[in-house]
């Protein structure tokens, strides 16, 4: 039995009505994406980036479509399969850091574990454990405001990779950063994923990152414009 | 269980390090919701309390009749003419006080406004429907004199003046002219003066008299010439009669230290101490009246301090010795008095036999009250039936104001309050929810459940409100013990019958006295704390607090968290 896609997209839709106006931030997207691939989407602002992260993650719900992940229908899930979901087998990094701001690092990269109810102690140590991985250690006590960026975005990191789920989605990770300290972001996230066997959807504008990426999507205006698997275009779209 | 416990403590621990790291570094907004909470607590504890207080100063004084277990009040008012022994005018007739100088103590009893009646008639108010009890009493105005017997005398001085009395004598016949020639050549003979003349006596010199008495005349001097003398000459008498004259002298009104002074006394029906003119309720210190008829006394707080008198003192009522035997807080009203003994003794003293002029009457039910009210006052057309609420009514003062301001503002106040600080509570804790909203994105992409988010939330405003609660317990506590510690006290007054006592001096000029009787009580507000109104204050922080906290995360928690996410913060 074949085992399903990681992803698959049959139109998926996601729009938004601002005032009379309805605007397709994910215009009728199919597409399939595999295990342990390193994925660049890429694509001018506003082009539906981040909104197609959210679907991936199931932080949204598409409009109209269907986004099938390993197999499951994720709009007929509750919204409590769906937490369990991002818990489990989602990892996000933000472009903003999104770090719980009066929280230490360690306790951050707690947050991302602790709804599944592990004791304080495995918790504690577990969370301490991901950030030396990614160089931290020593800052484990300090807040987010006592970090410079690239720091907080290696929190980030920890946070999103403790629980060690199945797909880590990034937007624009290096987008509020220097090209030294996006450049470590970089090299951390791809060679963490490597060594967990995660795999990565990142949205760039970044042109260097996206070419090092084995598929690179582009996006416009919703729509999927560019897909392309190690330099050649991906057949993506099979009809069933 | 416990190792239940222990694991969910443990699984716990990251939710609580949140939950404090939360409140303690978002310092400025927490401060201010536990403050505003902790305000709110703190005044609904101290509008309770302070309401509460009211009550009960209201309740003791504001409802004289019913703290002295009655319901109505009965009184005779006089009629045109007036009892005999109504308003009568106190006169003091010295005379048949003593002997000047002495001391002497006078007592006077009147009944002021509401006349007497025989005690047997109380009975035909007990026969009356709905009338379940009844006791007599006799409330009188002693009007107390006391001070020296004046000594009233005037000195009227007499004599000492002198009178002119002129007259002529008429002139010696010859024959005594003779006569005396011989007896005073006798005389010379026989004396060892060689007094050879002789002397006549002019009629014009002898004829001069000063004053009655021999002056040294001419012959004044010589006994011999006296001796001679015709008898007719020798004694010269003449009636003078002065003019007769009245000596008017106005007499100055002596010095007497006489002091007039008024107080209440209630006559008190000894056979049942719950109600009556004052029951032993009202005892505050010693012990009620005896059913003995002893000559003891009751006297109302306010009197015995402006009297000196406390428990085993002696009052005098009229040359009779009462002991005081218990101090009363006087229930205002009319039928309150300074002083209570037994309705007997009193009825003796005052000459008041078998004498009362008001009767208490109990009522079956609180609803009959109006009704047998009605009835006792057709049964009885000159009775004046009281009930409490008139008798109410009849008083004034800070307490009534501050208690009506309680009743018409307090419950709204303490709405308001609470509802001020439940609202201000939950309007920091829905805005800082409001800033929050990333964050609760943030958590749900993180895989947080609804239900972990709201539970996270409504735990931080949970503690907020159990340390807002709390502070404002202690804050309330303290602001109450504050406030009694003012010793802050309401005046109520009755606005008593006034009773006009004249006090008319016989023998001299006096003006009538009146004197109004006006029963004004202290009342001090004491705001009690009570355990509950703590719990009830603490509890609706919490809940207040839990509230907004559950509601502003449901709502947040309630978005996707894309849109969470979204927000810009």
């Amino acid at each position: 039995m074949l085992a399903p896609p990681l992803y698959e997209l049959r139109g998926a839709t996601r729009s938004f009505r601002l005032g009379n106006s309805t605007i397709m931030a994910v215009d009728s997207m199919d597409v399939a994406l595999d295990t342990e691939e390193f994925v660049a989407l890429e694509g001018p602002s506003g082009s539906g980036k981040t909104t197609l992260l959210q679907l991936l993650g199931a932080l949204d719900r598409p409009s109209s479509g269907k986004v099938f992940f390993e197999g499951r229908d994720l709009a007929a899930l509750s919204d409590g399969e769906l937490a369990e979901l991002r818990l489990r087998s989602f990892g996000f990094i933000f472009q903003q850091f999104n770090l719980l701001t009066t929280l230490t690092a360690v306790q951050n990269v707690e947050a991302g574990l602790a709804p599944l109810g592990v004791s304080a102690g495995e918790l504690r140590e577990r969370s301490l454990a991901m950030l030396a991985e990614v160089g931290l250690r020593d800052r484990a006590f300090h807040l987010p405001s006592q970090m410079s960026g690239g720091e907080q975005q290696r929190v980030a990191i920890a946070r999103a990779l403790l629980a060690e789920p199945r797909v880590v989605l990034a937007d624009e990770p290096t987008g509020n950063l220097d090209s030294k300290s996006g450049a470590d972001v970089i090299a951390l996230l791809t060679d963490l994923a490597a060594r967990h066997g995660t795999t990565i959807i990142v949205a760039t504008h970044d042109a260097g990152l996206a070419a090092r990426a084995p598929r690179r999507l582009t996006m416009h205006d919703g729509r999927l414009v560019g897909d392309e698997k190690n330099g050649k275009k991906a057949k993506t779209t099979e009809k069933r | 269980m416990a190792v239940l416990a222990i694991a969910a403590f443990v699984r716990s621990v990251f939710y609580l390090g949140y939950l404090s790291s939360e409140l303690l570094r978002r310092k400025g907004r927490t401060i201010l919701t536990l403050l505003g909470l902790a305000l709110g607590v703190a005044l609904v504890i101290v509008i309770t309390s302070l309401s509460h207080g009211l009550d009960q100063a209201q309740k003791t004084a504001l409802n004289p009749l019913s703290s002295i277990g009655t319901d109505l009040t009965v009184t005779v008012q006089p009629d045109g003419a007036g009892g005999a022994f109504a308003n009568r005018t106190v006169s003091t007739d010295l005379s048949t006080l003593g002997k000047a100088g002495q001391h002497f103590s006078y007592d006077t009893f009147s009944s002021g406004s509401q006349t007497t009646f025989a005690q047997s008639q109380a009975k035909n108010v007990s026969s009356i429907s709905g009338v379940t009890k009844i006791a007599t009493g006799l409330t009188l105005t002693v009007t107390h004199q006391e001070g020296k017997v004046p000594k009233i005398s005037t000195q009227i001085t007499a004599g000492g003046q002198r009178l002119n009395v002129q007259g002529q004598t008429s002139p010696p016949t010859a024959a005594e002219m003779a006569k005396m020639a011989s007896c005073l050549a006798k005389q010379e003979k026989s004396s060892s003066s060689s007094t050879t003349t002789t002397t006549t006596p002019s009629p014009q010199q002898g004829g001069s008299l000063t004053g009655g008495q021999g002056g040294p005349g001419q012959f004044g001097g010589s006994a011999a010439m006296r001796k001679c003398m015709p008898a007719s000459m020798r004694r010269f008498s003449r009636t003078v009669t002065t003019k007769k004259q009245t000596i008017t002298k106005n007499v100055k009104t002596p010095k007497t230290n006489i002091k007039t002074s008024t107080y209440t006394i209630g006559g008190v029906d000894t056979s049942r101490t719950d109600m009556g003119l004052i029951t032993a309720a009202q005892v505050t210190k010693g012990r009620f009246l005896s059913k003995k008829n002893a000559r003891e006394a009751l006297v109302a707080n306010s009197y015995a301090s402006s009297h000196k008198l406390k428990l085993g003192s002696t009052l005098t009522i009229k040359k009779t010795k009462f002991r005081v035997v218990g101090l009363v807080q006087a229930p205002l009203g009319g039928q309150s008095a300074d002083v209570y003994v037994p309705l007997t003794q009193l009825q003796t003293l005052s000459g008041q036999k078998k004498q009362i002029n008001v009767v208490l009457v109990r009522a079956g039910k609180s609803s009959a009250v109006g009704t047998v009210q009605k009835k006792i006052e057709s049964s009885f057309p000159t009775a004046q039936v009281a009930s409490a609420k008139e008798e109410a009514a009849q008083i004034s003062g800070s307490l009534v104001t501050a208690s009506d301001l309680a009743k018409s503002l307090g419950l709204a106040l303490s709405i308001i309050v609470i509802a001020m600080a439940i609202m201000l509570a939950a309007l920091l804790t829905l805005s800082s929810i409001a800033k929050r909203v990333r964050e609760i994105g943030t958590l749900r992409a993180l895989g947080w459940s609804r239900r972990l988010v709201i539970r996270q939330i409504a735990a931080e405003s949970l503690a907020q409100g159990i340390v807002g609660g709390a502070i404002g317990v202690v804050i309330g506590i303290a602001a109450t013990a504050v406030i009694n510690s003012f010793n802050l006290s309401l005046s109520a007054s009755s606005k008593a019958a006034a009773t006009t006592t004249g006090g008319g001096f016989r023998g001299f000029a006096s003006n009538a006295q009146t004197a109004t009787q006006s029963a004004t009580s202290q009342v001090a507000l004491h705001a009690p704390l009570a355990g509950s109104i703590i719990l009830i204050g603490f509890a609706l922080a919490v809940l207040g607090g839990l509230l907004a906290g559950a509601t502003g995360a449901l709502r947040a928690a309630q978005l996707r968290p894309a849109d969470a996410l979204r927000q810009v913060e």
